[in-house]
């Protein structure tokens, strides 16, 4: 097919599109390239294959029900996007959760990362090729998932957080579950770095494969591990702590390339930061309530609600007109598994919120990704989609 | 008039030997759906069974019943961009040299039978042409016309790219592949297979005589049948399944079972080449002649204790399936009682069988015109043998096939040119040089 150059010359490429149904492209995206023989000439990416209006949605219900459509943002770590709007929604109130409460969503907020980046090395080893690390990464994310079932009663949309508090308390035995799976992911985690990490091939295949500087990674608003791959010491763990996380012992993870390799490889050795913190988060966690008892939040109990009036109207107003905060506008990001996961928040001082804008991690990944890819070969465009994982639902909302 | 006699039938009879790496199939199959599972940590096929015999599965034997009718009975769909014709030509051709090929691959020693016209020798092998591996060499290289002409006719850019990768490979890799056995030609003297292993059973094996050889021609055959880490044709995550993207049905089978077959004459071939062909240590052809009834009744006596292994797991699994709380449970159990039952009456039976053998075989040579030969039954028995021998060694080169392909990611295309130009190729170049220096010092 004959194409003009931005120069005006007309040359011979082979177009073709990679998805939007594409076995590597995980969700639904769309890259469409320009090829010179196995050469990437020219690309251009598409989004919006999964755009179901989430932004829009969530102006319809209270602030509580928001709260489901954030499990669908970023699917593969549901639990972590509760916590991130939880955390912006109880910044508005200006209220802080109990201790056992920011235990456990550290807690939580870790094996989701840990999930999440599993299924980001798992696929991409797939891609390359590697199917066998699937397994071994996988079967310990299914043992998580048994746990988010047990806690939840959901596997992949959990909304287990809740604004001043979370759904309910752990059940019994929930640490033994949480240990043993430490232990499980370790495992599976060094079997696909025995695998992996000096494997000539995947060598050969990630590095120096579509790299990207620091200077433009921050250009395209790059966070989480693609940007401390390129050698950006960028954690909001670190730099703007929330949930006590500057309580915790554990490093930053930072590449120095920025290439396939790199990025993978962060999310891997952040995988063991994640571990640790896991283990010293369940070593602090001591009975206590859950929620806050804030009234503005936490419906009163049965006791008070059926014999106390002023309880009975809260738990009315609550129930039906939601939680109300203050009329203001609010940002409050969280680190996501895939980079800063932001929630502005415009409220008008009713229980519904009057806007609320996602900046997802995902978006500024992918709006880099035809010039990351373009030069490279088709395979490299591979390698490099599964590295920077795009989860579409958090990309398109 | 063609005279039937003994030579001639069994000259014909050699024409079977064709199906050899046809029946590898099968069991490459679920020897790579078992393997995965080995490696990956999971369970494998384990649903498909026959439910008439207390639903024996066979270890996912089975499964490739189930796989065929479904692969059969599927609508075998044409594009309407493709180009018909070829489109439905293409898939048969890598099939097709899968049972030309094997023609030249010796599965056991020469043996000198009495014909019309005196002793006539019979050599293992179908074609037993001078060029020898020579003719193997041009047949698979054949095949590739088969995934080009599939990735041209289904008229699709990933197919064609496929098609592309495919055909650049493997026309690269004949140069390494056969410039990495030329040092084995060039010690033995004789591109015929018989010669060469019979070269190896009178010295050294060809792994111990070329390893860098070795090394290089399976990772040469790696390539040309398309595997992992070289499945740069399929690359199911970038080409989304390459040359065979517009197949379906059994067209699509066609090319699975023609890579399977594939694998298996390509397995068969190194451990002729490397492995001594159908030579063991210590039981030369005339060793096992002499002594036919010991070595085929300690041969059945091997196999049985495999069968008493498999027995003793299957009433393990019986009992732990009768503790379990399952919902087939009561079936299974039925399952692996019917498996112990099996296997250890075949174990008995080949025991019995076995120890007849070593009592009561006694093979003795006789006499014709002067010259003393074998009688027919002992060579065939020999050859029973040596068969099983060929065998047992290529299922070992084709589970090498398998473990690697679960184990190491995949190539880039360039990088895989990259390897066999400018790395494969030097390498063969120097060995064959030195093997070439090396041999003239030797022999003189």
């Amino acid at each position: 097919m004959k194409v003009i150059t931005p120069s005006g010359e007309k040359i011979d490429l082979l177009t073709v599109n990679i998805g939007p149904s594409h076995p590597a492209t995980h969700g639904a995206l769309r890259a469409f390239v320009a090829l010179d023989g196995e050469t990437v000439a020219a690309a251009a990416q598409e989004i919006g294959y999964l755009h179901r209006g989430f932004e829009k949605m969530v102006e319809q219900g209270t602030y509580q029900q928001v709260l489901p459509y954030t499990d669908r943002l970023n699917y593969c770590s549901a639990i972590l996007n509760n916590i991130g709007f939880c955390l912006a929604a109880e910044q508005m109130f200006e209220i802080e959760v109990p201790e056992r409460c920011q235990t456990l969503r550290v807690l939580l907020s870790e094996l989701s990362r840990l999930i999440d980046h599993l299924v980001c090395v798992a696929a991409a080893a797939v891609d390359l090729g590697a199917l066998t690390n699937y397994w071994y990464l996988f079967n310990p994310r299914e043992e998580v998932y048994g746990i988010w079932e047990k806690l939840s009663g959901a596997r992949l949309t959990n909304t287990f957080s809740r604004i001043g508090g979370l759904y309910r308390d752990t059940y019994e035995g929930f640490e033994t579950d949480v240990a043993n799976v430490l232990v499980s992911i370790e495992a599976g985690l060094d079997d696909a770095f025995k695998l992996l990490e000096h494997n000539r091939i995947f060598i050969e295949r990630t590095r120096g494969v579509c790299p990207m500087t620091p200077d433009a990674a921050v250009a395209w608003g790059w966070t989480g591990p693609c940007l401390r791959a390129t050698g950006v010491d960028r954690d909001l763990r670190k730099d703007d702590p929330y949930l006590g996380y500057d309580t915790y012992d554990f490093q930053t993870v930072v590449g120095t390339t920025g290439d396939t390799y790199d990025r993978l490889l962060v999310r891997m050795y952040e995988m063991k930061e994640s571990l640790s913190i896991c283990r010293q988060a369940l070593k602090r966690l001591r009975p206590g309530r859950v929620n806050t008892s804030d009234p503005r939040l936490i419906l009163p109990g049965h006791d008070k609600a059926y014999h106390d009036m002023e309880a009975l109207i809260n738990h009315f107003k609550l129930v039906f007109e939601g939680v109300r905060p203050p009329a203001g506008e609010f940002y409050s990001g969280t680190e996501a598994a895939n980079g800063e996961l932001g929630f502005f928040v415009v409220s008008d001082g009713t229980g519904k919120p009057w806007k609320i804008k996602v900046r997802p991690p995902c978006f500024t990944q992918f709006a880099a990704y035809a010039d990351l890819i373009e030069g490279g070969m088709v395979a490299d465009s591979i390698a490099c989609l599964s590295s920077i994982n795009i989860i579409a639902g958090e990309l398109d909302r | 008039m063609i005279e039937f006699d003994l030579p001639f039938i069994l000259q014909c009879a050699k024409f079977l030997l064709a199906f050899v790496p046809l029946c590898f199939i099968p069991i490459l199959i679920w020897g790579e759906r078992r393997g995965a599972s080995l490696i990956q940590d999971r369970l494998g096929p384990n649903r498909a069974n026959i439910p008439l015999l207390g639903g024996l599965r066979l270890f996912g034997l089975v499964q490739n019943a189930p796989d065929g009718i479904k692969l059969f009975t599927k609508e075998s769909f044409i594009p309407k961009h493709a180009h018909k014709f070829w489109y439905i030509v293409a898939p048969m051709i890598p099939l097709c040299i899968a049972f030309l090929t094997p023609s030249v691959i010796p599965w056991f020693a020469p043996m000198a039978v009495e014909g019309a016209k005196g002793i006539a020798n019979v050599s293992g092998q179908i074609l037993d042409a001078d060029a020898g591996v020579l003719v193997l060499f041009a047949l698979s290289g054949l095949s590739v016309y088969g995934v080009v002409l599939g990735a041209w006719a289904s008229n699709s850019k990933y197919a064609l790219m496929g098609g592309m990768r495919a055909s650049a490979m493997m026309i690269s890799y004949e140069v390494s592949m056969g410039l990495s056995v030329a040092g084995i030609f060039l010690i033995v003297g004789s591109f015929s297979l018989t010669n060469i292993v019979e070269w190896q059973a009178a010295h050294v094996w060809g792994i111990v005589a070329q390893p860098l050889g070795f090394v290089m021609f399976l990772t040469s055959l790696f390539a040309e049948t398309g595997r992992a880490p070289f499945d740069v044709a399929e690359g199911d995550s970038e080409i989304v399944a390459g040359y065979f993207l517009e197949y379906s049905a059994i067209r699509f089978g066609l090319y699975y079972m023609g890579e399977y077959a594939h694998i298996a004459i390509a397995s068969a071939l190194v451990s002729t080449v490397f492995l001594g062909g159908y030579h063991m240590p210590w039981l030369g052809t005339e060793v096992i002649r002499a002594n036919l009834g010991l070595v085929g009744g300690g041969l059945l006596a091997a196999i049985a204790l495999l069968c008493i292994w498999i027995a003793y797991a299957s009433n393990r699994w019986s009992n732990i399936y009768a503790k379990m709380n399952a919902t087939d449970a009561a079936q299974r159990k039925l399952e692996y009682r019917v498996m112990t039952g099996l296997f250890s009456g075949l174990a008995v039976l080949l025991l019995v069988a076995g120890s007849a053998l070593a009592l009561f075989v006694h093979p003795q040579q006789v006499s014709v015109g002067g010259t003393e030969i074998w009688p027919l039954w002992v060579n065939l028995g020999t050859a029973a043998i040596q068969l099983g021998i060929v065998v047992a060694k290529t299922l070992f080169i084709c589970w090498v096939f398998i473990w690697v392909r679960w184990t190491l990611p995949r190539f880039r295309y360039d990088q895989v040119m990259g390897l066999g130009w400018k790395i494969l190729l030097n390498i063969a170049l120097v060995n064959l040089l030195v093997t070439a220096v090396v041999a003239k010092l030797v022999k003189g």
